[in-house]
């Protein structure tokens, strides 16, 4: 060892040793090179200790290699870029990086949480149950808040992620997951074969552990044999390489969820205009699965102690990062693999001994570390971790499989442990969408078994551990794959491929390593380690009755979390199987969801952030309003002006102005959006005649009639007006807000019901601007537009409408009223909106028009008792209800509803009615959806009989007024009832009609 | 995410470009004979829906691409669509004949009927 | 006084300078939607005798001639396009050609908002907003079809190998331009396949 203490002077294939960067963890600048992470290049530095645990606060480590990490979690990026529970294995560094560790406090060396680690003989399984259970309002105000603070991981960013994200479809015909050696040789001869495909991978770089595999790929070693490969691969005109992609999930009929880390490694490809990541939604007709294995740690006593990592994970840091964990290592196993990381050790210059628990390995990588005069301690196990912030040595105990208890044990000096329980298949994508799986003898572990959807696995991911049976399985389910989706697929001549490799021995199985002394007294066997859960909680939970595998997950956390029990899982279930005499498939398994890695919010939102959130319509006239100071009000994704408030105005005196304008002079409201929907055909009549509840057969051609609709259910679904432009040609207008969901209404009845009817159905709401011009001056304002038709009360009557033109504009107008004034709608094309509005501005500029908004509309409807869907109406109102049974056929023999009316719920006494309602302070508001009562009582319990649908200050009136739907309210005209309100206050309230204003009609026929 | 293909114009897409219509196959007892409907009829009608494990027959509109409404008979535990037909059609016999439960009934009668 | 003006729901938008792809409106075609049934020779004949070609019966397929085309909607329905300023008279001439069938034809010239979206990378920003597979063997000139493009109902054409005409309703044409603003982003190009 030279130089910085663990970073040794030769070695590291993924690292540049010409370009050295500086990073900050934990505000500490940390030296590393280009192409490290950041857990190589703080293990380099010579720093163990990457976090704290969850709940003991337990000083923690890097224990794996990549995505398996599931304790060394980082936060990386300052305030609004900061992202937290990264894995600082797969974390690239760069100049000028922000990164820190978590849950810790005030520091990663003292930490006040660790008390909890003192604490713990207190703290089992299942603590949080039985602890903070009682009293019931502690658990809000009390233990949450404290529980929240101690126990958790990273912390959110600060402030609006000043990055973008964004999503991207792409269709192929395979889709390989996972870019090692069996996925390299699955995609090129899928490729080969002529399918398009796409490969993708989690790492920086191809070629999965190929590196740290034992054999030899016609006389080279697996890696540099691959690379050429991996290298054509990114040149195949019908491939596409993802790397920093991870495959996250895996949906119904082959969809896939990838994240790509676009520029989250670089800063200057964001300032170039990358987004930071990418979600990409993939449909492949055909997914092999090539996602290796994971693998496993060993339950010994204290084995979470920092520097304690997988073999796969020290074997990586020296051969791909040149850096070593420590100069005196323990490699603990029960199989042949870990041998491989006691040889690179060597290699490397690092004292290194192996423990393993098997009596008598026989493989060649065995026989191998006797050559080579490694020390091998067969039948042994570590029963002893000494040291806690770092291990400074062990203790190895003679080991008979079974065995409870240690007899005999030494004590070994050490500075890094290297442990392999043996390896799981990553079946995770192979589980996210229902596919099975079973449980293999030699490999102790599950592995894929049939699958719904067309998906292969192959590799380790298949539990196909040999590196010769991978190759033959990944390229013959490669050249399957593209055979089942081509027409005509390429032959593929594969060339011939030699492999030497060792004779492996078998595993033996080893869920618990006896401890020194009483086991759980100070020592603990971690099997999950992201969420500190133990054997012995393992174990408590069985005893305590949670025999189901579900439920001790529940009840322990034992698999939860952001790692989704990658390293857990199968250790978790190797000790329950011994705790209850059971094996591990009649244990069974917990359900893998996605995702495989946790990805951000920011790539789950994409680009529908901020104004793309949700869409918004704007009419012709939107930048109009926006100028004349319109405040909006949001009609389904429609904004309309809600009112114009003026200079010095406040919006109560700006509604007063404009409802005033509309009584005494006259107005003019957008009301464009307003569903428009042309219906033609023979049976149009007979068919709109179905779909309203009052008659339109009898409609004469220039007339308009107001409609009300129905769902099957005899509910109020819809109103609005529709005029008869020919015998058989009608335009509906539907409410805002109904628009697209009525058009939907009549294609469906059309297509699925009366379908030997001859009707056309055609939405145009969006090809016209209409607007509502009115008050008793409407007319004149008209007059001054230079109509080519008669616009006296004679000729164009309340409910009719002519076609013809305002000076050059081509429009409909239409006399109907919702303002309970003279009122005309002027319909034109959409793209003369704009410029019709200004001009009947400016025609009524004489008579004092002003714009009004949707406010002013509704105290103007209310006011004439004018229903609203949706305000007056919850989905379970009548026609009756509302006091319009008079608008449903008697005569007509179906429509929509009209058999569910005759329901004796629709029909039974004491349903609520629409009344009016006068407060009797005139200057009482009642708020919306206040409830009366039947008898007023100084609290609740009291019988609510109704609630108030609208209520407004009429300027009209000069006070307020309000609607409402009341029990039996049509019998109750006179009666004053009560409203308690918030704070004690009442208001009382006396039922009349729902028409307050103009009750003859006089002003809409003047 | 399901993949849908429309019988109509035949094309196929995300379950996003389509609308689910619910069970197929109910009756609206008024429009052959809006007299005479029972409390019960109307009932079952407007509320009662078979929800099998396994195959089921379900209505979709097209609702992104051509705007016609189809049937689609799905295996609700696979996911898998065993066909796509017309909206006034039966599903292919072979389809049929996979029914079970309530549905095996249903079809059993409607070929009773049309006969 | 009384003088209409036209104004296009993106008039106030300036051609982007930001995006890998180039981007502009297209407000001078008339639009006309058509409905009558296929099985209809009397419509079918009628519609030819006002085009003077077929009505595509393809589904997702166009028809054109001079200066008219015609994009397939559905089996009954079709989008004629033509100057804009004659698609008042075209549609009164298929309303008059089908006076004695059944069909229905309506002017909808100001219903949609067209998007030109021209550049290589085209079909790659469409395939940011929806699921489609534009690199689909289909996908030639003259290839029509309804989707959901991000969070909004549209139609497409595929003009040539990379140009695209994005149809949408008027009132969401600036969602629909600020979308493409951000989808087609310099420095957010991402290829497809190696070949394409």
């Amino acid at each position: 060892m030279t130089g910085k203490p663990y970073r040794l002077t030769e070695g590291g294939s993924r690292i540049d040793r010409n370009s050295r960067m500086t990073f900050s963890f934990d505000g500490r600048d940390v030296q590393g090179f280009a192409g490290d992470t950041v857990a190589s290049a703080v293990l380099a530095s010579g720093q163990k200790i990457f976090g704290r645990s969850f709940k003991y606060h337990r000083p923690r480590g890097v224990v794996g290699l990549g995505s398996e990490e599931m304790n060394a979690l980082i936060g990386v990026g300052a305030d609004a870029r900061h992202e937290p529970n990264l894995r600082a294995t797969q974390v690239e560094i760069f100049g000028g990086m922000v990164a820190e560790s978590q849950n810790r406090w005030p520091s990663l060396t003292y930490d006040m949480g660790a008390i909890n680690s003192k604490l713990s003989r207190f703290i089992p399984g299942g603590f949080y149950y039985k602890t903070f259970k009682w009293p019931q309002a502690f658990w809000k105000h009390v233990y949450e808040p404290i529980i929240r603070r101690a126990a958790g991981l990273g912390r959110a960013a600060t402030g609006c992620d000043p990055d973008t994200y964004e999503h991207m479809h792409l269709h192929c015909d395979v889709l390989v997951a996972g870019g090692g050696l069996a996925g390299i040789l699955a995609a090129e001869a899928a490729a080969k074969a002529g399918a398009r495909v796409v490969l993708i991978d989690e790492n920086p770089v191809l070629g999965g552990i190929a590196d740290l595999t034992a054999g030899m790929i016609n006389g080279e070693c697996a890696a540099d044999w691959l690379k050429p490969t991996a290298d054509a691969l990114q040149m195949m005109p019908n491939m596409r390489v993802l790397s920093r992609t991870t495959v996250v999930g895996h949906y119904h009929h082959n969809y896939l969820m990838a994240h790509e880390r676009v520029g989250d490694h670089d800063p200057a490809l964001l300032a170039a205009g990358a987004p930071r990541q990418r979600k990409w939604k993939i449909r492949a007709k055909r997914v092999i699965m090539a996602t290796g294995a994971i693998e496993r740690p060993i339950a010994f006593a204290n084995n979470d102690r920092p520097n304690i990592m997988l073999a796969s994970a020290a074997r990586g840091l020296i051969s791909r990062y040149g850096v070593s964990p420590g100069t005196q290592g323990i490699v603990f196993t029960n199989n042949d693999d870990a041998y491989l990381t006691a040889f690179a050790l060597q290699k490397a210059g690092v004292n290194v001994q192996i423990v393993d628990s098997r009596a008598r390995p026989d493989g060649d990588l065995v026989k191998r570390a006797q050559e080579e005069g490694i020390p091998v301690s067969l039948s042994s196990v570590i029963s002893a971790v000494a040291g806690t912030q770092a291990v400074r040595a062990v203790k190895i105990a003679a080991y008979r499989k079974g065995q409870g208890r240690v007899i005999t044990e030494r004590k070994v000096d050490c500075d890094f442990i290297a442990m392999s329980g043996g390896w799981n298949p990553a079946l995770h994508l192979w589980a996210h969408n229902g596919g099975k799986i079973r449980f293999d003898d030699s490999l102790q572990s599950f592995r894929p078994d049939t699958h719904p959807d067309a998906i292969t696995a192959v590799g380790a991911a298949n539990g196909t551990m040999s590196v010769a049976e991978t190759i033959s399985e990944a390229q013959a389910a490669g050249e399957v794959a593209a055979k089942s989706v081509l027409k005509k697929a390429k032959a593929a001549k594969p060339a011939k491929i030699e492999v030497k490799e060792p004779k492996r021995g078998a595993l033996e199985p080893l869920w618990f390593a006896p401890a020194t002394g009483h086991y759980n007294e100070g020592n603990k066997h971690f099997i999950d380690f992201q969420n500190d859960v133990t054997v012995a909680d393992l174990e408590l939970a069985q005893r305590e009755g949670y025999e189901s595998v579900e439920h001790t997950k529940r009840y322990t956390t034992l698999g939860m979390a952001t790692d989704q029990g990658k390293t857990s899982n199968l250790n978790g279930l190797g000790v329950l199987a011994e705790a209850t005499g059971k094996t591990i498939p009649e244990i069974g398994v917990t359900t893998f969801r996605p995702p495989y890695t946790p990805y951000s919010f920011g790539a789950i939102a994409g680009a529908l952030t901020n104004d793309l959130f949700l869409p918004v319509r704007r009419t012709a006239v939107f930048q109009w309003h926006t100028d004349q100071g319109a405040t909006w009000e949001p009609v389904g994704q429609w904004r309309r002006a809600y009112t114009y408030t003026g200079v010095g105005e406040e919006k109560h005196q700006s509604i007063t102005r404009e409802i005033l304008s509309v009584r005494n002079k006259v107005g003019l409201l957008d009301a464009s959006t307003l569903g428009k929907i042309e219906i033609k055909g023979p049976d149009a009549a007979e068919f709109l005649d179905r779909i309203y509840t009052n008659t339109f057969s009898t409609l004469k051609v220039g007339r308009c009639r107001y409609g009300l609709m129905m769902n099957e259910l005899g509910f109020l679904s819809d109103d609005g007006v529709t005029v008869r432009l020919g015998e058989d040609h009608f335009l509906m207008h539907t409410t805002s807000g109904g628009a697209d969901r009525i058009a939907a209404w009549l294609e469906e009845w059309l297509q699925t019901e009366w379908t030997q009817y001859k009707v056309f159905v055609t939405p145009v709401t969006e090809q016209w601007s209409q607007f509502a011009l009115a008050g008793p001056q409407a007319r004149e304002v008209l007059e001054k537009l230079e109509p080519d038709f008669e616009i006296t009360n004679e000729a164009f009557p309340h409910m009719s409408f002519k076609i013809g033109k305002l000076g050059g504009f081509p429009v409909r107008v239409y006399r109907i009223s919702f303002s309970g004034e003279l009122s005309y709608e002027i319909a034109a094309p959409a793209g003369y909106g704009l410029s019709l509005w200004q001009a009947i501005m400016e025609a009524g500029a004489e008579f004092g028009i002003g714009p009004y908004g949707t406010e002013a509309l509704h105290v103007l409807r209310a006011e004439k008792g004018y229903i609203v869907i949706g305000d007056e109406t919850d989905g379970t109102t009548t026609p009756d209800d509302v006091g319009m049974a008079g608008m449903v056929s008697k005569k007509k023999t179906d429509f929509l509803g009209k058999r569910s009316l005759e329901q004796s719920e629709l029909k039974r006494d004491g349903r609520k009615q629409l009344v009016g309602l006068l407060t009797e302070e005139p200057n009482d508001i009642l708020p919306d959806g206040a409830h009366a009562v039947a008898d007023l009582k100084d609290k609740p319990p009291m019988k609510m009989i109704g609630h108030v649908t609208s209520s407004y200050m009429s300027p009209s009136l000069g006070r307020s007024i309000a609607m409402a739907l009341i029990e039996n309210g049509r019998a109750r005209m006179g009666e004053t009832i009560a409203f308690p309100l918030a704070g004690g206050k009442v208001m009382k309230a006396k039922i009349i009609g729902t028409v307050f204003y103009d009750k003859d009609g006089g002003r809409i026929n003047a | 995410m399901l993949l849908v293909t429309c019988p109509v114009c035949h094309a196929s897409g995300d379950e996003t470009d389509f609308h689910f219509g619910g069970q197929a196959h109910v009756a609206r007892p008024a429009t052959s004979n809006p007299e005479g409907i029972s409390d019960e009829q109307q009932r079952e009608y407007l509320f009662t829906r078979i929800n099998p494990k396994g195959l089921h027959f379900e209505r979709v509109r097209c609702d992104r691409g051509c705007g016609k409404w189809f049937h689609a008979a799905r295996d609700t535990m696979t996911m898998e669509f065993k066909a796509f037909y017309g909206i006034t059609e039966l599903p292919p016999d072979h389809v049929i004949k996979q029914a079970k439960g309530a549905w095996a009934e249903y079809f059993t009668m409607r070929m009773k009927k049309q006969k | 006084m009384l003088e209409p003006r036209f104004e296009s729901a993106l008039a106030l938008r300036g051609e982007p300078t930001t995006t890998y792809v180039s981007m502009r409106e297209i407000t001078t075609r008339g639009m006309i939607d058509l409905r009558g049934l296929t099985s209809d020779r009397k419509f079918m004949a009628a519609a030819k005798a006002v085009l003077g070609f077929d009505l595509p019966k393809a589904p997702r397929t166009s028809n054109s001639f001079g200066d008219v085309k015609v994009l397939w909607l559905s089996p009954d329905q079709w989008l004629v396009l033509c100057a804009r300023e004659k698609a008042p008279s075209l549609a009164a001439e298929f309303a008059k050609a089908t006076e004695n069938t059944h069909a229905l034809a309506v002017d909808v010239s100001d219903m949609r908002s067209i998007i030109r979206i021209e550049g290589e990378g085209s079909r790659e920003v469409m395939m940011k907003g929806c699921s489609l597979d534009f690199t689909d063997a289909d996908f030639t000139p003259g290839y029509v079809r309804r989707v959901r493009f991000a969070e909004i109902a549209a139609l497409f054409t595929i003009v040539d190998a990379s140009t695209i005409d994005l149809y949408v309703f008027r009132s969401y044409a600036n969602y629909a331009w600020d979308f493409l603003l951000k989808a087609a982003r310099k420095g957010s190009e991402v290829g497809l396949f190696n070949g394409r």
